[in-house]
């Protein structure tokens, strides 16, 4: 193996660490979220400084792989995915923290009711296996596998979207419970970006390995 | 527009004649050249036999062969190259490698090449008063190499100082980058390389000694000698003396011509045979070098 | 961490010309250390200093310190030709000798006095694998090393160079004469050869010294601009005139 492979791979392990950390963090929203566990939910507030001083370090060494390595075409594009992958994994460990915050503040447990109705245990199991499956295509270079991604994402588009209707309908029956519903609505609105940004780490990917700029592009989308 | 044409025209005319005179000068070389070959080679193949080349001369040389003649110029060409190569090409070792650049070295390149200007029979003035008189050898095979070596001295010595120079230094450098001396870089990588133009220079200064008679004049030609030599004492004759004596003052002029052109022939073959001996060599040594 | 290379304040003038100005700098064991700068800046003549390759040289004065483990390399009864079997040496253009691959690196061990056959032949080989050229080169040992391309030459030189055994390496543009190919040959070597040897070496190419070095050092005017790691001086170096050489902004 050559020298620049080599420090490709040391950020490629990086960025694949900070991925397993993140879907950690998700996961354990989840936990709090189900179980009101203020302590788990304390937890992840925490965590969220090593997921930031990791995207600091990955950052940095794209920066000395640009300077130091020289990366061309493959090297290139695989240098550039991991910086903006980089960016978007940070973007989802932010996510996870905001559903934490709001756990902790919480007075009550949340409503099984509530849970049930609105999906949000689905959209988790969604949102944290698109985070899996991304994480292995891009392991293992699988465009085929990162393309099932948009489709997947609209999965979650929908039960984002009927999430208000049902919101409205519950706030209406169990006024009481205001509070609890909007928390849930956000977590809801949360997950539906923790998906978009999936999404972006598919099209990343395949930029990288097919050179295919997929952004911006309604067939891009639709491919696959 | 037609005007650039035109001094595009007079431009290309100018340049036709101008390679047309240097066509024609360089064939005038060729012709002169090849005159003069067929000239000695019509006249000389005439009296070329076996016995001519291999009889003593006889008839006050108006018969009989050249042989005495032959072998006293291969002997002061060998007892030349005896003297001349290890002074020449060690002393061409010291002023490149060892020499720094000072007024000192360039006086001895200054000198070395006055030397090489000195008109031939000085030498031969020189020799006679130094290795007949002084050092008492007389007229003798061991003066005249002597002398003919002192000549050549110069060319010997300029060559190697070329075919050192032409090394080029990253090879000493790599030598001592591995902790080796001056004498180990300069026995085994520099003259190596050096080797096949050292030779040449060498081969071709033997060219020159062969057909000088100037030097030899004094010290160790002999005018008429029918026999060959014994020891580096005696005298011998040698080709251009020969030719020299027998087409100016032999006892009949006349009747000794045709020897005259058939001793120009086999001198102008020798020459040329080492000349080519010297590109074959030095062909083979380049290959050799690579290949140790 | 044990400094096997430090300089101080050396001064060096070529008659009256003062080629390096003052320089002082610490080199840590294996590593690689790229000096760079323009032509005439003092790069190489700094690291010839290292193996006195200056010596050649007529009119040469050196001042100051240079010392390798500890002792001064200019101090007087200093046994030169064991300096350059501890600092063996690469050059620009490949100049193996016109010997066969084999004889080529058993020169440095035939003239240091090694005359045992196996030692050598033991020896040839595991430079030759150290160089990466042994599976290019193990059939034709004894053919002529002119033989050889130019990456493969070079790569020749610097098994001749390891065959002695030295603790450093010095390296003057070894790539510059080179295509592309075999220059990225030589330097994953040179990654490679950090592991074993502290390696210097003086390069042109930017790129290069980016990609090879750990520590980089900077040359303008005989002056050292700046030294540091190559990280730093390839993201954020502290000297503007360093900044507009390394971008090519230079004026």
């Amino acid at each position: 193996m050559i020298h620049l492979e080599e420090e490709l791979n040391v950020l490629k392990q990086e960025t694949m660490n900070m991925w397993q950390l993140v879907i950690q963090q998700l996961q354990k929203t989840e936990e709090a979220l189900i179980n009101f566990d203020k302590d788990l939910a304390s937890e992840v507030i925490a965590n969220e400084r090593r997921v930031n001083a990791m995207e600091l370090k990955i950052d940095n060494d794209c920066e000395n792989a640009f300077a130091l390595l020289n990366p061309v075409a493959v090297d290139l594009r695989f240098v550039l995915a991991i910086l903006k992958i980089n960016n978007n994994l940070e973007r989802t460990g932010d996510i996870a923290e905001g559903i934490a915050k709001f756990i902790s503040q919480a007075k009550n447990p949340f409503e099984t009711q509530l849970l049930e109705i609105t999906r949000v245990r689905e959209m988790y199991m969604h949102s944290i296996e698109m985070l899996k499956d991304i994480l292995i295509a891009f392991d293992t270079e699988n465009t085929k596998l990162a393309r099932t991604l948009f489709r997947r994402d609209e999965m979650i588009d929908e039960i984002n979207r009927n999430a208000n209707s049902i919101l409205v309908d519950y706030i209406s029956k169990y006024p009481e419970s205001t509070e609890q519903a909007l928390n849930i609505l956000s977590a809801i609105r949360k997950l539906e970006r923790v998906g978009d940004q999936a999404k972006n780490i598919a099209e990343e990917i395949i930029f990288y390995v097919e050179a295919k700029v997929l952004k911006h592009t309604k067939k891009g989308l639709l491919e696959g | 527009m037609s005007n650039s044409k035109n001094t595009g025209r007079i431009k290309h005319l100018k340049q036709q004649f101008a390679f047309g005179i240097f066509r024609l000068f360089s064939l005038m070389v060729v012709a002169i050249l090849f005159f003069i070959l067929a000239f000695i080679i019509v006249r000389g193949a005439k009296v070329i036999s076996w016995n001519f080349l291999t009889g003593m001369p006889e008839e006050g040389m108006t018969k009989g062969g050249i042989f005495p003649a032959i072998v006293g110029t291969f002997l002061l060409v060998i007892g030349s190259l005896l003297f001349t190569f290890p002074v020449g090409v060690l002393s061409a070792i010291y002023t490149n490698e060892y020499m720094k650049d000072s007024w000192y070295k360039r006086f001895i390149k200054l000198m070395t090449n006055n030397l090489a200007g000195i008109p031939s029979i000085v030498f031969g003035l020189f020799g006679m008063s130094l290795f007949v008189n002084t050092l008492g050898f007389g007229d003798s095979i061991i003066a005249g190499s002597l002398t003919l070596g002192l000549l050549t001295l110069p060319v010997v010595i300029r060559t190697t100082e070329e075919a050192l120079k032409s090394i080029d230094n990253s090879f000493r450098e790599g030598s001592y980058a591995l902790g080796a001396t001056k004498l180990q870089t300069i026995r085994k990588v520099v003259l190596p390389m050096a080797f096949p133009n050292i030779i040449t220079g060498l081969i071709l200064s033997v060219g020159r000694v062969s057909g000088e008679t100037a030097p030899i004049l004094f010290t160790v030609a002999a005018y008429f000698l029918p026999k060959l030599p014994h020891s580096i004492f005696d005298q011998v004759m040698a080709l251009p003396y020969h030719l020299y004596v027998i087409s100016t003052s032999g006892t009949n002029v006349e009747e000794s011509r045709p020897m005259a052109y058939g001793t120009a022939l086999v001198l102008i073959a020798i020459v040329l045979l080492v000349n080519i001996l010297a590109n074959a060599l030095r062909r083979y040594f380049s290959k050799k070098v690579k290949m140790n | 961490m044990s400094l096997i290379i430090e300089t101080k304040d050396v001064n060096l003038y070529y008659g009256d010309f003062h080629a390096l100005k003052g320089i002082s700098m610490e080199m840590q064991p294996n590593t690689v250390t790229a000096f760079i700068g323009p032509s005439g800046c003092g790069k190489s003549t700094y690291l010839r200093l290292f193996n006195r390759m200056n010596d050649l040289i007529d009119a040469v004065k050196i001042t100051g310190t240079i010392n390798i483990d500890g002792k001064n390399v200019y101090e007087k009864g200093v046994d030169i030709v064991e300096l350059r079997r501890k600092v063996g040496m690469v050059f620009q253009k490949p100049n193996p000798f016109p010997k066969t691959i084999f004889e080529n690196i058993a020169y440095g061990l035939r003239v240091n006095g090694v005359g045992d056959k196996h030692f050598i032949e033991d020896r040839v080989e595991r430079s030759l694998k150290q160089a990466a050229l042994w599976e290019e080169v193990k059939d034709k040992l004894k053919k002529s090393a002119f033989e050889l391309s130019g990456g493969q030459q070079q790569r020749l030189c610097i098994a001749r160079a390891l065959a002695i055994e030295p603790t450093i390496l010095l390296m003057d543009e070894p790539a510059s004469a080179l295509d592309p190919i075999s220059t990225s040959k030589i330097e994953e070597l040179i990654h490679e050869l950090k592991k074993n040897y502290t390696i210097l070496i003086v390069t042109h190419n930017m790129q290069q010294a980016a990609r090879v070095s750990d520590a980089t050092a900077f040359f303008y005017l005989g002056n050292l601009v700046e030294f540091g790691t190559t990280k730093d001086i390839f993201t954020h170096p502290n000297d503007i005139k360093t900044q507009n050489y390394i971008t090519g902004r230079f004026g």
